[in-house]
C-alpha cells in the first residue's frame, strides 16, 4: 500500500468530484448583479411611440420595477401580461418601466398594441442603459426603492408572486 | 413495434455486459481457462446487442417512426438523408447510444485481437471495458434511454439543433471525438488489469501501446476537426477559446501524449512503470470528466448542445472510478516500480522526464482554469470567469518549452553522453533555427514569443527531419539499395521510429502554424454598399450584392464579395445567414478563401436589404490552414505507428535480435541501446 | 406629461444630489448612464484612428460576453458583444484606461465579466497553482532522477533476467502461454 499515492489520489478525487457537484445545480448563464444595494445609474431615454425623454429620476418617491426586454425574446411574451396586469392593480404604489434594446421601434410598438401596456417603455439604442445594468440576457427585472437604490434583481420571466415580494422588499426600505 | 425491441436490447446489454464482467473478474481472480472464454463469449455479445440496438435507431431515424421519442426528439421528414443519420450523435440520448455503439466495437475488435495472447491480464482486462459498457447500458436503460414508445406518434418532428446542421463537419467531428473519447476504455483496462494482477510484463506494453495509439489519433484529429468548425461556422476567424468542452477534449489528449512518451523510457529503462499505467488510468478519467463537463450543463459552452439531467449518474460513475483508480495505484504501483536506471540528466530519458512534466503542467493548468470558476463560487458564491487571456498566458510558456523539447529531446542520445557528442546533436540544428527565425523577422513577425516558437520550431524541424530519415541514410552509406533501404529501414523494421517523427513533423508544423497565426492576424469591420470595397493586409474586397434563397427547413441570405490582390481577382466568396424555422436569431456563415500563406476569411455582421448594404467583418490570418494540414499528418503518422506489425511479429519469433532494435534504430548516437528492460521476478 | 409631475422630479432632483446637470427645463436632455458614474473622470490620452482601433480589440478581448457561451466581447458577433464593443471603444477615444474601462464593467456585471481573473483574494490559486505544480513537479523530477543515477530500487535478480528474457516473455505471449 502506497500511502502517499493513497492520500493525494484520494484528495484530489474528492476535491474534483466535490466541486463539481457543488456545480451541478446552477445555471451557468445567470449572472449575479453587484449592483444590488447601489444607486441605480442614471438614464433618460426615448419613449416608444411618443418620443418624449423619460429620466429614470422622474420616478423618484416610489418603487419602480425597470423591465429590459425585446420583442425577439420568447419569455417576454410571456411575462408581459403579468407585468401589465400587476402595474394596472398597483396603480401610483409603484411605477413600471419598460427598457427595449436590440430591437425596433416599429416591432414594439406592434407589440404593445397587440398585447397592451400600462406603462411607459422606453429605447436602449446602442444598449449602453443595459450594459450600465449589467445585463445579459433578456427579460431581467431590477427592483428600485423610492430612493433610487436598487434592492432586487431577477433574471428571467416574473411572475406576480415574485413582483409582488421584491416589491415588498422594495417598499420596506 | 421498434421502441419495444430497442428497449429490450439495452436491457439485454446491460444484463450481458453485467453477467460478462462478473464472470472476467472471477476468471482473472481464479485463472480459469473456460471462465476466460465465457467473458470473451460475453463481451461479443454485449458488442452485437449493441450494435443492433444502434443500427435499429438509424432504421427508425430513417425511415421516420415517430412512435420512438428519440426520433419524434430529433427527426423531421423536411432534412436531407445526412442530417438524418447524423441525427443520431446530434442530442443526448442518441449520443450516449452512439457511445455505446462505439464502445461495443472498440470491445469486439480489442477481444478478437487479444483473443490467443496475455491470458494473464485479459480476464481483467475484459472485465473492466464491460463494467464500463454496463454504465453506459445502464445509462441507456435508465436516464437517457432513447426508445421510450410515444404514445401518440406525431406526423412529423422539429429536425436536430439547427447549429448541427449548418455544416458538413458537424457530421465528421462527433464520430471521431468518440472515436478517440471511447477508444481510452481499452488502455484503461489494459492497465488496470497489470495493476491488478500486478505486473507489467515488457511483451504487455505493445498492445497498450496499440490500444492507446489508435484512440489517440482519433482524438487528435477530432480536437483539430472541433476547432476547424469553430472556425468554419462562429464567424469570430478564430479555432480556439479554451471554452470548457474544447478543454474537456484536450484534457485526455494531453495525458495519453504524455503516457506515449513515458511508455518509451518504460520499454528501453523499465522505470516510470507505475506513473504511465498512472497516466493512462488519467487518460479514461478526464474522459468521463469531459463527458460530464458537456452533458450537465455546469459549463458554458459553444459547443454543448445537450443538456440534460444525466450529470450526476455520470458524476457517480466518474467518482466511481476514481475510487477504483486510485485504489488500484495505491495498493499495486509499489509492485511496477524501477527496474531500471537511468545515467544521465542530460539525455534522451532525462528529456522524456521533462516532457512529462510539462504535459502534466499543462493538464493541471488547463483542468484547474476550467474548473476554477466552480471553486470560486462554492467557496464564496461569487461569480467569475477564466478565459482566453488566462490560458494563453499560462500555456504560450509550456507550449513553447514543449517546443523545444520537440527539438532537444530527439537530438540527444540515449544513456550518457560525452561532451563531443552532445555538441555533435546540439549544434548543427541551431542552422534550422536561424533559418527560421530570419524567415519570420523578413516576413515582419515582431511578436517575441513567435519569434521564439519560430527558432524552437526550425530547430526541431531540422532535428525530426535528420531522425526521420537517418535509417535510410545509414543504410544507403552502408551500401543497401534505395529500395530496401526505404522499405525496410523506414516502413518496415523502423517504421515505429519513422511514424513517430511524421507526428513530431506535424506537431513542429500545428505549433508553429498556431504561434504565427493567432499573432499576426488582421482584423476589420466594414459596411459597405453594392460596388463599395474595402482593403485589408493586402487583400481586396467588393461587395457585389445579395440574394435570398428559400430550402425547406431554412432560409438563406447570401452575399456576394469578390476578392482582388493586386488588382487580380481571386474568387468570390459567399458567407450568408441562415435563418432556420426552429430558430428566432439567424445563424451566420461565414465564407473563407484559403490559399498556403493565409487566409481572407468574411463574415456578415448585419444585411440592409432595402439599400443593399451589409456589415461585413474580415479577417486575414496566415497560415491557418497549415495547422489542418499538419494535424492530419500528425493523425497518419500515428496510424501509420498502430498497423499491427503482423510481419515483426512474425520475424521476431524468427529472430531474437529483431525485437530489440524492432524501431530499427542504429545510428552511432544509438550505439549505446541498453537492452530492452527485464522483468523483475 | 403633466406639469405636476415635472415639478415632482424637479423637487426631487434637487433633494437627491445625483451627478446629473442641472435640468431647468422640460423634457430632460437624454442621456445614458455613463462611465463617470462608475469610474470617474478618464485617467488617460483620448486615442483615436489605428491606435484605438488596436486597443479596442486588445481591451474587449478581456471582456467577456455576458449573452455568448463563454466568448470574448472582441470574438462574438452577438449584437449585445457588438454594443459592448462600442462602448470600449467610446471610452478609450474618450481617454479612459483598460483599468478603468475594466472597472467600469466589473460594476455591472460582477468579476464574471472579466477574462482575466484579477490577482487578489482567492482568485491567486489559479494563478499559482500552475507554477506550484511546475516547482513541485520539477522538484520531483529531480529527486527521482538523482534516485535513478544511482541505480535501481530493487537490482535484477540474474536467474529472473535469463528468465525474463524479453524475446522469451515474446514469444510465450505469442504462444498463448502467460506465466500466472
Amino acid at each position: 500500500m502506497n500511502r502517499t499515492v493513497l492520500i493525494v489520489g484520494l484528495f484530489l478525487a474528492t476535491a474534483v468530484v466535490g466541486v463539481l457537484f457543488l456545480g451541478l445545480g446552477k445555471d451557468p448563464q445567470r449572472i449575479d448583479s453587484p449592483l444590488i444595494g447601489r444607486t441605480a445609474p442614471s438614464f433618460a431615454l426615448r419613449e416608444a411611440g411618443t418620443g418624449d425623454t423619460i429620466a429614470l429620476e422622474q420616478f423618484r418617491g416610489k418603487p419602480v420595477v425597470l423591465n429590459f426586454w425585446a420583442t425577439w425574446c420568447a419569455p417576454c411574451y410571456e411575462e408581459h401580461p403579468i407585468l401589465v396586469a400587476n402595474a394596472r392593480r398597483l396603480g401610483s404604489q409603484a411605477q413600471f418601466v419598460g427598457v427595449v434594446f436590440q430591437d425596433t421601434e416599429e416591432k414594439i410598438l406592434k407589440f404593445l398594441r397587440d398585447r397592451g401596456s400600462a406603462y411607459p417603455t422606453v429605447v436602449d439604442d446602442a444598449g449602453k442603459t443595459a450594459i450600465a445594468y449589467g445585463v445579459g440576457g433578456v427579460p431581467e427585472t431590477f427592483f428600485l426603492d423610492a430612493d433610487g437604490t436598487i434592492v432586487a434583481k431577477h433574471d428571467g420571466p416574473v411572475s406576480t408572486e415574485l413582483l409582488q415580494a421584491n416589491l415588498v422588499k422594495a417598499m420596506q426600505r | 413495434m421498434n421502441p419495444g425491441l430497442g428497449r429490450f436490447l439495452i436491457l439485454a446489454s446491460l444484463l450481458v455486459a453485467t453477467a460478462g464482467a462478473l464472470v472476467a473478474f472471477a476468471a482473472g481472480r481464479t485463472g480459469s481457462q473456460e471462465g476466460l472464454k465465457w467473458a470473451r463469449r460475453l463481451a461479443y455479445a454485449f458488442a452485437a446487442l449493441m450494435a443492433g440496438a444502434t443500427l435499429l435507431m438509424e432504421y427508425a431515424l430513417l425511415t421516420h417512426d415517430f412512435s420512438v421519442s428519440y426520433v419524434a426528439q430529433v427527426g423531421s421528414r423536411s432534412v436531407p438523408a445526412w442530417v438524418t443519420i447524423s441525427s443520431l450523435w446530434s442530442s443526448l440520448e442518441g449520443s450516449i447510444l452512439f457511445w455505446g455503439f462505439v464502445l461495443a466495437a472498440y470491445i469486439a475488435i480489442a477481444t478478437w485481437m487479444t483473443r490467443d495472447r496475455y491470458r494473464e491480464y485479459m480476464p481483467d482486462a475484459i472485465g473492466v471495458w464491460l463494467s464500463s459498457a454496463a454504465f453506459f447500458s445502464f445509462l441507456l436503460a435508465g436516464p437517457a434511454n432513447p426508445f421510450h414508445t410515444v404514445p401518440i406518434p406525431p406526423l412529423d418532428g422539429p429536425g436536430p439543433n439547427p447549429l448541427l446542421q449548418n455544416h458538413i463537419l458537424m457530421v465528421v467531428h462527433p464520430p471521431f471525438l468518440y472515436l478517440g473519447f471511447v477508444g481510452m476504455t481499452i488502455p484503461f483496462g489494459l492497465a488496470a488489469a497489470a495493476l491488478i494482477k500486478g505486473r507489467l510484463g515488457h511483451g504487455f506494453l505493445k498492445p497498450i501501446r496499440e490500444a492507446l495509439l489508435l484512440p489517440w489519433v482519433f482524438l487528435t484529429i477530432s480536437i483539430m476537426l472541433g476547432g476547424w468548425w469553430a472556425y468554419e461556422v462562429l464567424g469570430w476567424g478564430g479555432y480556439w477559446a479554451w471554452d470548457p468542452v474544447e478543454n474537456a477534449s484536450l484534457l485526455p489528449w494531453l495525458t495519453a501524449t504524455a503516457a506515449l512518451h513515458s511508455m518509451m523510457v518504460v520499454e528501453r529503462r523499465g522505470i516510470l512503470k507505475g506513473w504511465t499505467t498512472t497516466l493512462i488510468l488519467a487518460t479514461y478519467l478526464l474522459v468521463i470528466l469531459g463527458t460530464f463537463m458537456t452533458r450537465s450543463g455546469v459549463f458554458n459552452s459553444v459547443h454543448s448542445f445537450t443538456q440534460s439531467s444525466i450529470g450526476p449518474t455520470i458524476l457517480a460513475f466518474l467518482a466511481a472510478a476514481l475510487i477504483f483508480s486510485v485504489v488500484l495505484l495505491a495498493t499495486r504501483i509499489d509492485r511496477l516500480e524501477a527496474e531500471g536506471t537511468i545515467e544521465g540528466a542530460v539525455s534522451r530519458e532525462g528529456m522524456f522526464l521533462v516532457n512529462n512534466l510539462m504535459f502534466v503542467l499543462l493538464t493541471f493548468t488547463v483542468l484547474i482554469g476550467t474548473v476554477f470558476p466552480l471553486i470560486v463560487e462554492a467557496v464564496n458564491g461569487k461569480q467569475m470567469s477564466v478565459g482566453r487571456p488566462y490560458f494563453d498566458s499560462m500555456v504560450v510558456p509550456a507550449g513553447a518549452a514543449l517546443l523545444f523539447l520537440l527539438g532537444v529531446g530527439p537530438a540527444l542520445p540515449w544513456g550518457r553522453a560525452t561532451r563531443e557528442q552532445l555538441r555533435r546533436a546540439l549544434l548543427p540544428p541551431l542552422a534550422g533555427a536561424a533559418v527560421f527565425l530570419l524567415a519570420g523577422l523578413a516576413f515582419g513577425v515582431r511578436t517575441p514569443w513567435t519569434l521564439l516558437a519560430l527558432a524552437f520550431g526550425g530547430y526541431a524541424a531540422q532535428v525530426t527531419l535528420h531522425q526521420m530519415w537517418l535509417p535510410l541514410v545509414q543504410r544507403l552509406r552502408g551500401g543497401d539499395s534505395f529500395a530496401n533501404a526505404l522499405v525496410d529501414g523506414q516502413l518496415r523494421r523502423g517504421r515505429r521510429r519513422f511514424a513517430s517523427y511524421i507526428v513530431h513533423a506535424g506537431a513542429v508544423v500545428t505549433l508553429i502554424a498556431i504561434g504565427v497565426s493567432s499573432t499576426m492576424k488582421s482584423e476589420g469591420e466594414y459596411q459597405l454598399s453594392k460596388g463599395q470595397s474595402a482593403s485589408l493586409a493586402g487583400y481586396t474586397i467588393t461587395f457585389l450584392g445579395v440574394e435570398d434563397r428559400a430550402e425547406p427547413h431554412r432560409h438563406s441570405t447570401i452575399a456576394s464579395f469578390a476578392v482582388l490582390k493586386n488588382g487580380t481577382q481571386k474568387t468570390i466568396l459567399h458567407p450568408r445567414m441562415n435563418q432556420y424555422e426552429t430558430m428566432r436569431e439567424p445563424i451566420g456563415t461565414p465564407d473563407v478563401y484559403t490559399t498556403a500563406a493565409g487566409d481572407v476569411y468574411l463574415s456578415i455582421l448585419n444585411v440592409d436589404r432595402m439599400q443593399q448594404s451589409v456589415g461585413v467583418s474580415m479577417v486575414q490570418t496566415p497560415l491557418v490552414v497549415w495547422i489542418w494540414i499538419a494535424v492530419i499528418l500528425m493523425g497518419i503518422g500515428g496510424l501509420v505507428g498502430v498497423i499491427p506489425g503482423r510481419r515483426s511479429a512474425a520475424a521476431a519469433a524468427t529472430a531474437g535480435v529483431t525485437l530489440s532494435r524492432e524501431d530499427g534504430e542504429g545510428s552511432p548516437a544509438d550505439g549505446a541501446i541498453p537492452r530492452p528492460a527485464r522483468e523483475g521476478a | 406629461m403633466s406639469t405636476r409631475h415635472l415639478a415632482v422630479i424637479g423637487a426631487l432632483l434637487l433633494t437627491t444630489a445625483l451627478p446629473l446637470p442641472a435640468q431647468p427645463d422640460p423634457p430632460p436632455a437624454p442621456h445614458v448612464p455613463d462611465a463617470s458614474q462608475f469610474v470617474g473622470q478618464p485617467a488617460g490620452a483620448p486615442l483615436e484612428g489605428a491606435a484605438l482601433d488596436r486597443r479596442t480589440s486588445e481591451v474587449s478581448a478581456l471582456l467577456r460576453c455576458p449573452v455568448c457561451q463563454g466568448l470574448a466581447v472582441a470574438d462574438s458577433p452577438a449584437e449585445m458583444a457588438v454594443n459592448m464593443k462600442g462602448q470600449v471603444r467610446e471610452l478609450l477615444s474618450r481617454g479612459y484606461t483598460e483599468e478603468q474601462i475594466l472597472s467600469y464593467f466589473e460594476q455591472s456585471y460582477g468579476q464574471f465579466v472579466l477574462l482575466r481573473p484579477k490577482f487578489e483574494g482567492l482568485n491567486m490559486l489559479v494563478w499559482l497553482f500552475p507554477v506550484i505544480v511546475l516547482i513541485l513537479g520539477a522538484a520531483i523530477v529531480w529527486v527521482k532522477v538523482k534516485k535513478l543515477e544511482k541505480g535501481p530500487a530493487r537490482p535484477p535478480v540474474q536467474a529472473a533476467v535469463a528468465e525474463e528474457d524479453p524475446y522469451l516473455a515474446r514469444v510465450r505471449d505469442l504462444v498463448g502461454g502467460g506465466k500466472p
